[in-house]
Formats: C-alpha cells, structure tokens, sequence
C-alpha cells in the first residue's frame, strides 16, 4: 500500500510499503511467547499424563470438521486429539503447545544471561586494552572454537541434566560471540567524534562509557539476540534428542522428536513431525524477525 | 560542431522506500577541448549527471529519458558492446575516490594494462611498457617501482594520477572528472590539476569538470554549469558568471566573494598571550620501535584576548594536534601551555576539568561529533551538567538561548541529530561550545566538511560571534580564504613546526618563507580574470612531504624547496623575527638572500 | 610479507591448541560428575571404589594427572608428547585408534555435504545478487533463512519417512551399508574410497546409497547461511565503486564479472571454514539419525558414560582440526586478498 509523504519538484517521493519480513516474524514469535505463558493450559490434555490411547494417528482432514462440531458441542466421549496421541499414549497437541514455556524459558535465560555477561565483558575488552583483556579474548576464541554441540553436552551430561545447568551450558556456548560483536563496536564506537567531545568537556571516563558508548554499541548485540534465542532453540532440542537435555515426562519439542523417531520406522509419522513443525516454524520466526530488525539498524545507518 | 549534447536527461533512484529523480530534465552541450564546469550543491545530482553521461547508473539508479548525444550517436540507445567500446576510449572518466575506485586486490600497473588492451590491440609486453610510460607522464616519480604497488599502497593524489593514466591512456575526446580532488591537500591539488591540464592539451580532449569548489571553477574553467533541483539552472561563460550570475541560487553561493572586500580584519591589542604556548612537543610513539612519529615540534604560540588567530598547513603538518594538546585531549610530550597564567599542561584530569569550563573546542566533522542517540537538548545540556549543575528549566533555557545565538530554531531542542543539515549540527555543535561562555576556542577545520554555500553561513556567523563574545579563537584550516576573511594573525605550520606566524595581511599579502609562498600560489582563488592556466606558475615545490618519523636533519623543507643550499640542508633551522614583527623559519629569508617576489 | 602472516598464524594457532588441552582438562575435572561411581556402581565398598581410582589414574593431584596427559611423564603412562590421547575408560582401548576410526566416517559425511552445498547454494546466491529486490531474489533470500534454522535432526527423520517408508528409493537408517553387507578392509576409513580400493563396485554403490539421505539433509541445512553469505558478499561486489569503475572504463563485461566474483569470494572462505568446523560437532545429529557411527556418537556415548579421556581426546582432535581448517581458510582468503596480509 504506497503512502505518498512528500513531493518536491525534483526530488523525494517517500513511499512506504509494508515491511512483510517484520511482521511475520513479529506474529510467530509472539505467538510463540504466548504459548509460553498459557501453552500448558489451554490444551484439551495435561501434557505430563498420559492418556489410555495409545498411537492414535490424527483425524484425517475428512473426520475434523465432525470432530469439531462434536467437541463442541460436547457429544464426544473424549476430546480429540488434533494431533493424535505417541507409544506412551500422550496427547500430542497438547504436548506440542506446551513445550514452548520449556523451549522458550531456557532459550531466553540462556540468552539474556550471555547477552549481559557478554555486553559487559566486551565493553570492558574493548575499552581497555592491556594484558588482562588481551587474555581474556584469547580464552574467548577458545571458548569459540569449543565444537558447540559436543561442549554443551558435556557440560549438562556431567553436571547434571537440569534446566539451569542447560541455561549455564548455553550461555557458555554464546557468550563469545556476544563478546566479540560487542568489543568490535565498542572498539569503533570509541574512536567517534562525540565521545572526544565529551572528553574535552570534561566528562570522566566511567560517564563516557556508561552513557555514551555502551548505549551506542548495544545494537549488534541485541539484534543478534534474536537468532541466538532460535538456535538456543535448537540446541535444547538437540541435546534432548541425543538425552543429555530435558528429561521426560517434560513437554519439549526435541524429546518429542525423539522418543517418536522408532515410530517413523513403523509408519507412526505423527509423534515426530508435529514438534518438529513447531520447532521449524518457531525458529524461523526468530530468524526471519532477527533479520528485518537488523535491516532497520543499517537503514538508520 | 558539438561533442556532446544531452538532452532532457532523467536519472530515477527507486529503492524499497523511497523514489528520488535527482536528475529531472539536464540539458546542456560540450564542444571539442573546452572545459566545463558543474557546480552545484553537495547531493545535488552532479556525480549522477556525469556518471549518465556514459550511459551508467549507480545502483539502485536507473536512466529513464533524455538523449546523451556523442559524436552523432545517441549513447542511451546503443547497445551494450557499443557502449562498452565508448567507454574508455573516447569518453574518460576520473572518479572522487581514486583509492577506491582501484580494484584493491590488483596491483595497479595490471588495471591499467587491462584498461589500456581493453581498447588498443596490444601485446602484453607493450601494454607493460605503456603502463609505465602513462605513470611518468602524469608526473609519478619511481613509475617502474609504482607499477607494481596494491591501491592501498599508494597515497590519495598518486592514486588519482594513475586514474588520469587510466582514462587518458587511449587519448578520449572527452574526459570527465568528478571532484578529482575532493581530499587531496592544496599543494597537490594544485600539482595535480596543472597536471591534468597539461595532459589535456596533449590529448586534444574537452573536460567535464564537476566541481563544488568555486576556486577550481575559476581558474580552469571556460564555462560555467550550475545544476540545481534537478535542472541546469545556469550557463555561462566564467567571467561572466562569476561577475553577474542570473539565477538566485548561484547569487546565493557567489555572496560571500562579493561581500568580502579586500579588507583584513582589525588588528586587536588588548590581552596579548592570553593563551600562550612555549616550546609545545608532541612525539607519538610507535608500535613495535624505539622510533616516534614527531606530530609537533616546539611550538611557540601566542593568542591574545579577543583574538583570532589561523593555524594553517596542509596534511602532516602538525596542526590538529596542536589543537588537541591545547585542549589537553592528547597529553603534550613537552613544553608549557600558559592558559590566562596557569600551564596548564601538566595538570592532572580532576585539576582540568575546572578549566575545561572556560576553553572549548568545536571539531571537524558535526555528523560525527554528536551522539546519534541524544537530543539536541540533552547536547547541549551536557556541559551544564559536567560544571553548572542545576535544575532541568534553567538548563533547558540556556539551551534555548544557545541555539538562538547560532541562528537556530529552539525548536530543535527536542529533536535528534538525525536528519539535520551538516551546516545545522556544526552550529549545534558550536552552540555547545559557546554554552558555558568560555574565554578561549579552538575550531579545528569546522567549515572543511561543508558545501561551499553552507560554509559562507558559518563563516559569517564566526565573525560575528567573535565580534559580539570577544572570545579567543584559534582557527585551524586549509581553507586560506576563509582564514583571510576571519583571523588577525595567522602561523603557517609545515611538519610540525611554525615556519613563518605574522598578521594576516603580512603573511597572505607577501608570504616571505618559500613554504608559505608555495601554499599561497597554490591556493585557488576564486578571481576568472587571472586564470593560473592563463598565467602558468612554476611547479613551486617538488616532491612529497618527508615523514614525521624521520625528519631531516637541517631544514625541514630542504628536499623540496627551490631555493635550498647545502648550508640549508645541514643546520637545523629557527624561528627569528623580522623588521615588521613577524616572525621566519628561514635563515635565507632572514639573510635578505631571497628577494620577496619571486616564487 | 605473506610469508610473516602465515608464520604468525601457526604459532597462534599452536598457543591455542595448548591452552585448550589445558582448558578441557580442567573443565572437565571441575565438573561436579563423578565417573569412579559410574564405572564402580554407586553402592561399592570404600575399597573398590579407591582401587577403581588408582585404576582411572584419580587418585592423584590434578597437576600430576595433567602432566601425565601431556606426556611430561613418560614412565608412567604415554601422553601427548609421544602421541599418545590416553585409554578410553570404557573400552580401554587407545582413544586415538578410536577416534581415527570413528572421525573419517564424520569427515566423509560432511565434506560431501559442502560439496553439495556449495554447488547448490553458490550459483543460487549469486543468482540472487544479479537481480536484487526481484522476485527471484526475495525467494533465494527467504529459502535461506528457513534453510538456516531448521532442526537437522528432525528433517533426517522426515527424509527417512518419505524416501524410505513410503517412496522406497533409499534404504533403512542403519548405517553406512546395510547391516548384511561385510565391510571392506578400512584403508583410509572413508566408505566410498575403501570400498573402491578394495575393488567391490557393488559395495560402493550401497555405500553410496547409504550416504545419499543423510548427504542431502546436511547440505540443506548447510545451504541456508551459504546462500545467505554469497548473496550478501556479491551484492556487495556489485555494488562496489571498483564494479563501477571497470564498467566506467568499459573493461568487458566478463573481465568485470571476474573482479566481482573474486571480491565476493575472498570473504566468503572464512565463513565456509567457520561452518565446516562447525559441522565436525553438529553432525552428531543426523549421524544418530541414520546411524552411521561418526565422530559424534563417539563423543555422546562417552560423555554419557563420563569416559573423561575419550571425551577429552574428542574435543581435542575436532577443535584442532577446526583450528588447522579455519587457519587453511583464512591463509586462501589472504591470498585471494593482499590487504588483509598487511
């Protein structure tokens, strides 16, 4: 839909279109987060009990306008399963909708614990530059260089398979990166003209790297989140499909996949491709919103 | 017979927001060996007039009407190869930045072979031999060696020569040249377009000089094209434009050469050595070496109350950093800064601050000096807050009465420098400086990012504040027009030290070291009636400026000065006064051995 | 001047392989797990439990165990110095001979996936920087995206269930040849080679077809940030003042293509690196998917079951191997780029 805004002879015509990258992933993600606060309550199922239906496909497309009508109206003998139920006789819908408060919960702890970890000690490598911070970015590349997956194993496997230490053992996955991106845009940031300015005002150190240079050079890393929040994702998911994530009866997306995969062999496709559509989906919406901010960052640039 | 006629060109920008047509409907010819000028205002469309001229677009452009008719054939019309054989070979282009115009991961005699088999039937071993006969030609010392350097090898005005190599090698009827010189210091600029020049008569070809520097235009210029909003609003021989410009926005650019009389401003002298420096040296050290980069050497300086004082020199030579030792930004290597009886230089940062309030500093570049995510309120409270704390309404005020003082809406107040005019926020920018009413600023080139128009705004606005404020001002540029219109006193620095410091009028009027001399002749001024390709001058100075890691060891201009002795290269030299109370880094100057009118 | 960046390089990179021997080590020990109970059984008598100690070498200070890992004390037990990655505590066979079995599968798995992907994905992206803001473009574009952020994992499953169980082409997840097939004499340890060296062209038709699935949904995954990375880096090249420039003096159209192409790829190859080493663990998913036996499960069972040494010697050998991949890769784009040597 164009909007003219301004019409000079010669020059501008601004015209303002929809930016659809935005608002698809803004829509997923939201939707994703209200899963997350009220997923495990408004399914048809408690998600951590099992049902006595045992690897019951879905209804095909033909029965689900019945099923509907009869839920409804309440002449069914059971709720349906929309999603059909896996060889443990859980409700899989109801399970798919629940994982996020899992899937999400640890993602963001995850996140905002490395994100502020990282800020801080990128800003402080990049603000200083001696011996000390010289250190500390060599053990960061290190850190870096860890093989992802296998590190966050390791660490949740031996310490134990709670959900906190799945947020620590991501954290110390991103933390790195989230370092780096900050202690480069610190490093550029610092050189800029205002924050000379400042100095010759007469602003002490501390104040020109709280309130000038940090604000300035936050962004990357924010952005960043957004993709790191959908890989934290998959990385749950992942260690839950090889059991060194969550443990069942937990309702998470990667568990789902896996204890339905000696199914797929049998034809029971349903425990499976549901939570992975899910998880498919969820990422993408935090790829797809991670890039349309970032393409508002550089528009501003 | 005309070379070129472009008629009705249309350029339009269409990116997922905006559409633009910076170029709406150009009309204008260009007739075999003359040379044209294009003025107009920064983004005003010249680099996408002159780009379409070759049938190109930068994207997200796209040419979308009007004739380019070269040579009887409409360039808009013909095919791909046709154009691409056009290209180069009878039309020329030099772009503004050489350095990045090269492909860096090439080295450059191989581009210029490329060019060079591109449009002549040649061997191999000949383009080689043509590549280094090109370089020599536009004056590259060492062309065997420069042949074999990576673009970022080589400095601004070598890169650009080998452009010139480039886009002349296969001697085209038509060379445009888009802002060739934006960057280069005014010595090589001055170097380079005589150079330029020179090679055109050689080559029989007409150029296109797109320009914003009003000084370029008159001086090698035979007419005048002033693009505006999208049109030619303006055609005209140069003495004519420059005497009676029809259209009122080329009146508006050409106000301030009419204003200006010949007029020095008034000598003041009242406060002397205010702010005084006294044998001021600042040595940078180098990573990895015992060695130091010598950025200021002895410098002894004096600014009196309510005095002006331009610092002027050309890349190298010393002069930001003097600025920023003064205000303590860098911390001096030695020597005293005497600020109202205080020195100042060794005063640790709590000590300073209290200082702070009463000296100031207004840097070069304003997109860059004020914080993107800040109001303007919130700039310019900033030093209220640091050192004249008090409550939001009284800071709001003085923020008010700032911007008013620098010709601003207090409207602005709320807004962020987004968006706003460069000329705007470097008033902004000086409206922080002035906030705390400080007895001392230092302007550090504050005119040199803006577009000749905006510069005649703030230039006038300098000179009234420093009438109305009586405020100090030391006033570091290359600009010696706008030094000449400003300040009392000038000092001419060449690698790190003062070579010659006097009033403006002694030193613009008759320049007595043979550096000052060289910067004198080189600069442009803006007069068509003297054209310098009218009344040639000599090549004043040769070479390049030594480095500042290794300095020589007798005068610092020795390799480069036309009238060097061997007693010149051995003793180092100082600063003596003359008989009229300037002062002369030049023991032949001093010995009366260089007469005052000769380069 | 090549020559001084290279040299610097390695000597980095050796520093780094150091500190992350140390770094794991002391990682791993600091963790709160216990593998004496694990191998013993957590209701053993005092008297097993310190003899299966002595046994993993435990019960002696840390900076002694350390400095028999690194070979420093030879009399002892073998260690780095002479070559030696110590002995799996589970198998107690040589982790090294472990890890060379189990590491070639992982290499052959992935280097085929980047070949694929790159074969894909680079005339793809380019694809979508000729013609930028075009429908082409945007669908190149959103393909990456959705490439980039799905579950491997997951997608091996669903090939599985379409090509296996309802289309029939390709053949059960259980490993690299069907479980009746004997495997050939290991040679190099990589299936598609040995099978031709040991000259049974039918058996490396099946290895062939055992590798298809699990090839092609790594290259999928590989090929969404490919894509997105090519398309940026030559959108960038195109656009650059250079492009313009050649097109300005009228070079052919194919000499300016070159110059484009050659930008584009200089900082391309540091991220390909970054995503092969990347790869070495992340192909741990889809390995257990189709049960190839790779790296990856190597290093799940032996976290699983505490194997401290295994786990160390697999860490150590992908890290290093990440480390000499992205020093490779990096050393191409210096020679692709002079400015970055300086």
């Amino acid at each position: 839909m164009a909007r003219i805004e301004q019409v000079e002879p010669g020059m501008t015509l601004i015209v303002r279109k929809r930016d659809w990258l935005f608002i698809i992933g803004v829509s997923i993600v939201s939707v994703v987060c209200l899963l997350a606060l009220i997923g495990p309550y408004i399914g048809p199922y408690d998600p951590t009990l099992t049902t006595p239906r045992v690897a019951y496909p879905p209804p095909s497309l033909t029965e689900i306008p019945g099923q509907l009508i009869g839920w409804i109206s309440g002449t069914l003998e059971y709720p349906p399963h929309w999603m059909g139920t896996d060889a443990s006789g859980y409700d899989i819908f109801s399970r798919v909708i629940a994982a996020p408060r899992t899937d999400l919960a640890i993602a963001l702890a995850a996140n905002a614990l490395s994100l502020v970890l990282g800020v801080f000690l990128g800003l402080v490598a990049g603000y200083y530059r001696n011996w000390a911070t010289e250190l500390m970015m060599r053990v960061s590349d290190v850190m870096q260089s860890f093989p992802v997956f296998i590190s966050a194993m390791v660490l949740v496997a031996l310490a134990g398979r709670s959900t906190t230490n799945i947020v620590i053992a991501l954290a110390f996955v991103y933390v790195p990166i989230y370092i780096r991106l900050t202690r480069a845009e610190v490093l550029s940031q610092k050189s800029r003209g205002f924050v000379e300015a400042a100095r010759a005002l007469g602003n002490c150190e501390l104040n020109i790297a709280l309130r000038h240079v940090l604000p300035n050079s936050m962004t990357p890393a924010l952005i960043q989140s957004s993709v790191t929040i959908g890989f934290a994702i998959l990385l749950t998911a992942g260690l839950s499909f090889v059991g060194a994530g969550v443990r069942p009866p937990t309702p998470e997306w990667g568990l789902m996949i896996s204890t339905g995969a000696n199914q797929i062999i049998l034809g029971e496709w349903w425990p499976s491709v549901f939570p992975g559509i899910a998880i498919s989906l969820t990422v993408f919406g935090f790829a797809v919103l991670g890039n349309a901010l970032e393409r508002r960052y550089e528009e501003g640039q | 017979m005309s070379l070129l006629q472009v008629r009705n060109l249309q350029v339009t920008y269409r990116s997922e927001t905006a559409v633009s047509r910076p170029v709406d409907g150009v009309n204008f010819t260009i007739n075999p060996r003359e040379v044209v000028g294009l003025v107009g205002d920064a983004g005003s469309g010249k680099s996408t007039t002159a780009l379409a001229l070759l049938g190109l677009a930068r994207n997200p452009g796209k040419i979308t009407g009007g004739e380019v008719i070269f040579d009887g054939r409409d360039l808009l019309k013909l095919s791909e190869d046709q154009a691409r054989a056009i290209r180069g070979r009878d039309i020329g282009i030099i772009v503004q930045n050489p350095r990045s115009a090269l492909n860096p991961m090439l080295r450059v005699g191989k581009q210029i072979r490329l060019a060079y088999r591109a449009h002549n039937d040649a061997t191999e071993a000949h383009a080689r031999k043509q590549a280094v006969e090109m370089l020599r030609m536009v004056g590259i010392n060492d062309p065997e060696r420069r042949v074999e350097a990576f673009a970022h090898e080589l400095s601004g005005g070598m890169a650009q020569r080998a452009l010139i190599a480039m886009a002349l090698s296969s001697k085209p009827k038509l060379l445009i040249a888009d802002e060739p010189t934006s960057g280069l210091d005014v010595t090589i600029q001055a170097q380079f377009l005589d150079q330029m020049w020179t090679t055109v008569q050689d080559t029989g070809s007409a150029i296109l000089l797109v320009t914003q520097e009003l000084g370029v235009i008159a001086n090698y210029c035979d007419r005048v094209l002033v693009l505006h909003d999208g049109r030619i609003v303006e055609d005209a021989p140069v003495r004519e434009f420059f005497a009676n410009p029809q259209h009122p926005y080329s009146q508006d650019v050409l106000r301030l050469f009419h204003e200006r009389g010949g007029d020095f401003p008034a000598q003041t002298t009242a406060g002397k050595g205010f702010l005084r420096t006294e044998a001021l040296t600042k040595h940078f050290p180098l990573r990895n070496s015992t060695k130091v980069v010598q950025a200021v050497d002895k410098v002894s300086l004096s600014i009196g109350r309510a005095e002006a004082v331009g610092l002027v020199g050309e890349s190298g030579s010393g002069k930001t950093t003097v600025g920023r030792c003064l205000m303590r930004l860098v911390d001096v290597t030695s020597g005293k800064i005497i600020f109202d009886g205080t020195d100042i230089a060794g005063l640790s940062p709590a000590e300073m601050r209290k200082v702070r309030a009463r000296m100031q500093i207004v840097f070069q570049d304003p997109y860059d000096s004020l914080n993107p995510r800040w109001s303007i309120a919130d700039i310019l409270g900033e030093p209220l807050r640091i050192h004249a704390p008090g409550d939001a309404k009284t800071h709001r005020d003085k923020a008010a009465s700032a911007l008013k003082l620098v010709d601003l809406d207090p409207a602005l107040l709320d807004r962020k420098p987004r968006g706003l005019g460069a000329s705007t926020l470097q008033r902004v920018n000086i409206a922080r400086a002035l906030i705390l009413d400080p007895q001392f600023v230092v302007l550090d080139e504050p005119t040199s990012v803006l577009a000749p128009r905006a510069r005649n705004g703030l230039v006038a606005l300098l000179a009234r504040l420093q009438a109305e404020l009586g405020i100090s001002f030391l006033f570091i540029s290359h600009d010696l027009t706008t030094v000449r219109y400003l300040c009392q006193r000038v000092a001419v620095m060449y690698l790190g030290q003062i070579v010659e410091e006097g009033t403006v009028e002694q030193v613009f009027s008759t320049p007595m070291h043979p550096y000052s001399r060289a910067l004198l002749l080189a600069h442009l001024f803006p007069d068509p009636t003297k054209r310098r390709v009218d009344y040639p001058v000599p090549a004043a100075l040769q070479g390049e400026i030594p480095s500042p890691i290794d300095v020589p060891k007798g005068c610092y201009l020795a390799s480069r000065c036309p009238h060097v002795t061997d007693a010149c290269r051995a003793a180092p030299q100082s600063l003596q006064p003359l008989a009229d109370g300037r002062q002369v880094r030049c023991m032949r100057v001093l010995n009366h051995e260089i007469p005052p009118d000769s380069v | 001047m090549l020559l001084r960046y290279v040299t610097k390089r390695v000597l980095i990179g050796i520093l780094q392989l150091f500190g992350l021997t140390i770094a794991v080590f002391f990682l791993i020990r600091l963790l709160p797990a216990d593998p004496v109970s694990r191998l013993v059984g957590l209701n053993s008598s005092e008297a097993a439990y310190a003899q299966a100690a002595a046994q993993l070498g435990l019960d002696k200070p840390v900076l002694e165990q350390l400095a028999i890992y690194l070979g420093l004390m030879p009399s002892v037990e073998p260690g780095l110095l002479q070559g030696s990655l110590g002995v799996s505590w589970v198998t107690n066979s040589q982790v090294l001979s472990e890890v060379g079995a189990y590491l070639p599968v992982t290499l052959e798995l992935i280097t085929l996936a980047f070949i694929l992907a790159m074969l894909v994905a680079i005339p793809v992206g380019m694809l979508g920087a000729l013609n930028p803001g075009g429908r082409a473009d945007k669908g190149v574009f959103l393909y990456s995206l959705f490439a980039g952020s799905q579950p491997e994992f997951w997608w091996g499953l669903l090939f599985v269930y379409v090509f296996y169980y309802q289309l029939g082409v390709a053949p059960p997840p259980l490993g690299r040849l069907s479980p009746m097939t004997s495997s050939p004499d290991m040679v190099t340890g990589f299936m598609l080679i040995d099978t031709l060296i040991a000259g049974s062209f039918s058996k490396f038709v099946e290895a062939f077809h055992h590798l298809m699935l699990p090839v092609i949904t790594l290259a999928f995954i590989l090929s969404g940030p490919i894509i997105k990375m090519v398309r940026q880096n030559m959108l960038r090249a195109l656009q650059s003042d250079f492009v313009l420039y050649a097109n300005c003096i009228g070079l052919p159209k194919k000499r300016v293509a070159r110059y484009a192409l050659r930008a584009a790829m200089a900082p391309s190859m540091t991220l390909i690196g970054i995503l092969y080493g990347f790869m070495l663990s992340g192909a741990v998913l889809v390995e257990s998917v189709f049960s190839l036996g790779g790296i990856g499960q190597y290093a799940i069972r032996s976290v699983l079951a505490f194997d401290y040494p295994a786990i160390q010697g697999v860490v150590l050998v992908i890290t290093g191997i990440s480390l000499i991949v992205y020093l490779a890769l990096d050393l191409i784009h210096a020679a692709i780029d002079p400015r970055i040597a300086n």
